[in-house]
């Protein structure tokens, strides 16, 4: 079978969720122009927030997982759902490059305990935050905070068509180019971090004169130190730098 | 055909600016009207709905007029459409909405020279050749220059003087614009009269372009490079730019008005009944441009910022014209200000 | 014409050569198809993508049937794989300037290649009795001896007075040829420089090798040709990616002699 086609059994997905604030699996299912069409091509045997019938033991066609891991259990979960899916596909930052669950990487793991879970979560552990690709072989990235439309698209006609997926790797820059958008770092000074940022959002904030804010993470090709030095010539301090870089890649600037 | 000249126009002619200004008012009803909106180097092209809007003084735009205008930034190149009796290509619609370009630089119009090398050369670009054919294009002459500004050295500005390949050209004489014909297709639209332009005008012309001249901040040389780029393609200054101050964000490409290159990508909707073949803008900064199964012909950044240089500054026998039209543009708009003029003075050292 | 315009294709066989290369014979669904030793098309799918890929044998006046010898590697060539015998595929071309089989005439041809390599090289053997080349040695490389492509051919071309010689990295039992590298039987080989054409494809790095060894035996620049590979999205010279200084690969290339590709950096060459 080459690709799915009317007629053929639906291809099975089951959405997952680790640490994270579920705006991915939102995305998914308020999958704006193509709610209709996913629908119908896709037969979503688990997907809590759209449904809560439906088993997660699979077998999948496609699993789409998001969200950071902090907690033991969700290391042997993310192993069976694995086992049980024929392609996975890390969904949003917090899967992917560890996002916002991950900015609490650069404190010791037993401080941040003490201050958020000892008095009214007492009972809960965590671990330092990490993310899907150190556990098991992950298909694709679908990057985001939430993930874009096209890339979203891209992962599931990649299923359809019994194919690999190809993402966006470049950056925003590129994006607000296409757009017209007079660049806010050269032209206003704004520290944004489009030109280390993985494009996919559209160039969303810079098309509303804000600064980027990386909330899809580094790009692989990232030149993280050329940027700093454009910052610290916009006269940002070492700690807004810091925590620029850190908002959405702490597991990478805090190793 | 009696060859009587009183059929003969004046080429050129001095009008009043509120004169021009009507003028190009009047070309609303069969074209888009697309002039610079906004201030000095921040200006962009825009539809306007009359002069009043455009700003003639403007120095540059971010986004080059030919290329945003002929060579559209995203377009469907394809489309195939899938149902029960298989999946059938069919042309996407050719351009046919008529567009004036008003006030576009020499180095813009020199630009568009090379777009036409690309897109018109072996294989047409049918696209691109549609808009071209549609785009009536009234050059300006450059009132100021920036800093980043070196057409002067690659012989593509602050003046224009191509005689062909547009259609007008304007020079700001104060209260008037100096007009001159350059194409047929002007000489049957331009329709006021005007005051023939005496010796004194030319002269003038003369005067204000020996002006503009000095005011070049810009002084590099171009010649010899060729010798340079064979002999040290490996040159430190290449490493140690890439490193410390290229991002691989490809804005200089982006915004170069002579680049040209584009991904192709198919668009599917999840019915897999509508597929469209786009194209994009991209760049040869991006890591995954030159990269093949079982290898990355440009994986370093060094690499990548080289071909860009080199591209621009040499390797003039791949269209017999200079990539780079001396704008200024890839400078201004790197977020870290590399220069290729300065990569290249340091190369030549 | 919209050359981004691709056209039907219909596959009426696939001959599996080893584990993941395919040969896929090809029908026109509309039109005679044309092409030149060396040229490629752009092969692909709608929803999927394209792929430069070589002609591995050329419509003839005697068949209009043409093949193109894929190995399944990426996004495009490995949704090619799942194609079966009468399914369509979609392809543009031919392009790009093949080998300059006009200059082979009354000179000692030397084919080199190296795994897939002899795909590009094949339509040149096709035409073999054509050519009126003195002399015509073809040297192949492969890993093992399960990977040697057209192996049922060999015979075949040796009967049409091809020497042809055969290395493998990873001789087997009962392997009776050469084993090692591909310069090793490039060195032995007799020829007169001035008067050897050679026509190489394969990795670059093979590439690279074995033309030094005709270096070295003073077969001069312009006579020695590669079919290189790059990134290509259009194969009309329009997108960019395969530029290689001044060249664009798709449409001035593949086939270069090494003289009009030294100086340039970038190439594994």
């Amino acid at each position: 079978m080459r690709f799915f086609s009317p007629g053929d059994r639906k291809p099975r997905v089951g959405f997952f969720k680790f640490s994270c604030c579920t705006g991915c699996g939102f995305q998914l299912a308020y999958f704006q122009k193509s709610l209709e069409d996913t629908l119908k091509s896709f037969d979503f045997t688990f997907f809590r927030l759209a449904s809560s019938s439906g088993t997660p033991e699979g077998p999948f066609d496609l699993a789409l997982v998001e969200g950071a891991v902090t907690e033991p259990y969700q290391i042997i979960e993310l192993k069976k759902i694995r086992a049980n899916s024929a392609v996975l596909y890390a969904v949003g930052s917090c899967a992917i490059t560890g996002g916002i669950p991950a900015i609490k990487a650069g404190v010791p793991e037993m401080e941040v305990q003490n201050k958020a879970y000892r008095t009214k979560l007492y009972g809960l552990t965590s671990l330092r935050p990490s993310v899907l690709g150190d556990y098991v072989e992950i298909d694709g990235s679908v990057r985001g905070c939430p993930p874009g439309e096209r890339d979203l698209q891209e992962a599931m006609v990649s299923v359809l068509f019994h194919r690999k997926p190809e993402f966006a790797g470049y950056s925003v820059c590129v994006e607000c180019k296409i757009k017209g958008n007079i660049c806010v770092l050269v032209a206003e000074g704004l520290p944004c971090m489009g030109p280390v940022t993985n494009a996919g959002c559209g160039a969303l904030c810079p098309s509303y004169h804000r600064a980027c804010y990386s909330c899809f993470g580094l790009m692989g090709q990232a030149n993280t130190a050329a940027l700093k030095g454009k910052f610290r010539k916009l006269g940002l301090t070492e700690d807004e730098i810091e925590r620029r870089f850190s908002l959405f890649d702490a597991l990478e600037t805090k190793k | 055909m009696t060859g009587e000249n009183v059929f003969q126009k004046n080429y050129e002619v001095l009008i009043c600016k509120e004169l021009f200004a009507g003028w190009v008012e009047g070309l609303r009803d069969d074209f888009k009207l697309i002039g610079p909106v906004g201030d000095g180097v921040n200006a962009e092209f825009r539809e306007i709905a009359s002069l009043k809007e455009a700003n003639l003084d403007y120095q540059s735009t971010m986004l080059p007029p030919g290329k945003a205008y002929l060579f559209k930034p995203l377009e469907e190149i394809v489309l195939f459409n899938a149902g029960p009796g298989g999946v059938a290509a069919e042309e996407p619609p050719i351009p046919v909405q008529k567009q004036v370009l008003i006030g576009v630089h020499a180095c813009d119009t020199h630009a568009v020279f090379y777009l036409d090398k690309v897109f018109l050369g072996a294989f047409t670009d049918p696209f691109y050749k549609a808009r071209r054919e549609n785009t009536f294009i009234i050059s300006l002459n450059c009132k100021t220059v920036t800093d980043l500004c070196f057409c002067h050295l690659i012989g593509t500005g602050p003046y224009l003087k191509a005689q062909s390949g547009y259609d007008m050209l304007l020079t700001d004489m104060g209260g008037e614009f100096l007009v001159e014909l350059k194409s047929e297709r002007s000489k049957n639209l331009f329709n006021v009269k005007g005051r023939p332009p005496e010796a004194g005008d030319w002269q003038k012309k003369d005067e204000m372009e020996t002006r503009l001249l000095k005011s070049f901040k810009k002084d590099f040389k171009a010649d010899g490079l060729r010798q340079v780029f064979l002999s040290r393609p490996g040159h430190p200054v290449l490493k140690e730019t890439a490193e410390e101050r290229c991002l691989s964000c490809a804005n200089c490409v982006m915004v170069c008005p002579t680049c040209f290159c584009h991904d192709v990508y198919d668009e599917t909707d999840l019915s897999l009944t509508r597929i469209k073949r786009m194209r994009r803008w991209d760049a040869c900064q991006d890591y995954f441009f030159a990269q093949v199964h079982g290898g990355n012909f440009r994986s370093e950044r060094q690499a990548r910022l080289r071909q860009f240089v080199f591209h621009k500054l040499d390797y003039e026998g791949q269209f017999g014209l200079k990539g780079t039209v001396g704008c200024g543009r890839c400078i201004r708009w790197c977020p870290t200000g590399i220069d290729l003029t300065e990569i290249a003075e340091e190369m030549m050292k | 014409m919209n050359p981004y315009l691709p056209f039907k294709a219909g596959i009426t066989g696939i001959r599996r050569e080893t584990g993941d290369v395919r040969t896929f014979r090809l029908e026109l669904k509309n039109g005679l198809p044309s092409g030149a030793p060396g040229q490629f098309n752009m092969v692909g799918y709608p929803g999927v993508g394209e792929v430069p890929i070589s002609f591995s044998l050329l419509p003839s006046k005697d068949s209009p049937l043409f093949e193109h010898t894929v190995r399944a590697v990426g996004r495009v060539t490995d949704f090619l794989a799942g194609f079966g015998e009468g399914d369509e595929i979609f392809l543009r071309g031919p392009f790009g300037r093949g080998w300059p089989v006009n200059e082979v005439k009354g000179k000692h041809l030397v084919l080199i290649s190296g795994g897939l390599g002899l795909a590009p090289v094949r339509p040149v053997i096709q035409m073999a009795d054509q050519l009126n080349a003195k002399r015509i040695t073809l040297l192949h490389g492969a890993r093992d001896p399960e990977s040697i492509l057209f192996e049922t051919e060999l015979k075949e071309w040796r009967k049409k007075g091809i020497d042809v010689k055969l290395t493998v990295d990873e001789p087997g039992e009962g392997w009776r040829f050469h084993a090692g590298i591909i310069t090793e039987i490039i060195r032995p080989l007799k020829i007169e420089a001035a008067e050897t054409l050679a026509f190489i494809c394969g990795p670059e790095i093979m590439m690279r090798f074995s033309a030094r060894e005709l270096f070295l035996k003073n077969v001069p620049r312009s006579n020695v040709h590669v079919s290189i590979e790059r990134r290509m999205r259009c194969g009309t010279g329009l997108c960019g990616h395969c530029q290689h200084g001044i060249w664009f690969v798709c449409k001035d290339g593949p086939v270069f002699s090494y003289q009009e590709l030294s100086g340039y950096p970038d190439a594994l060459l």
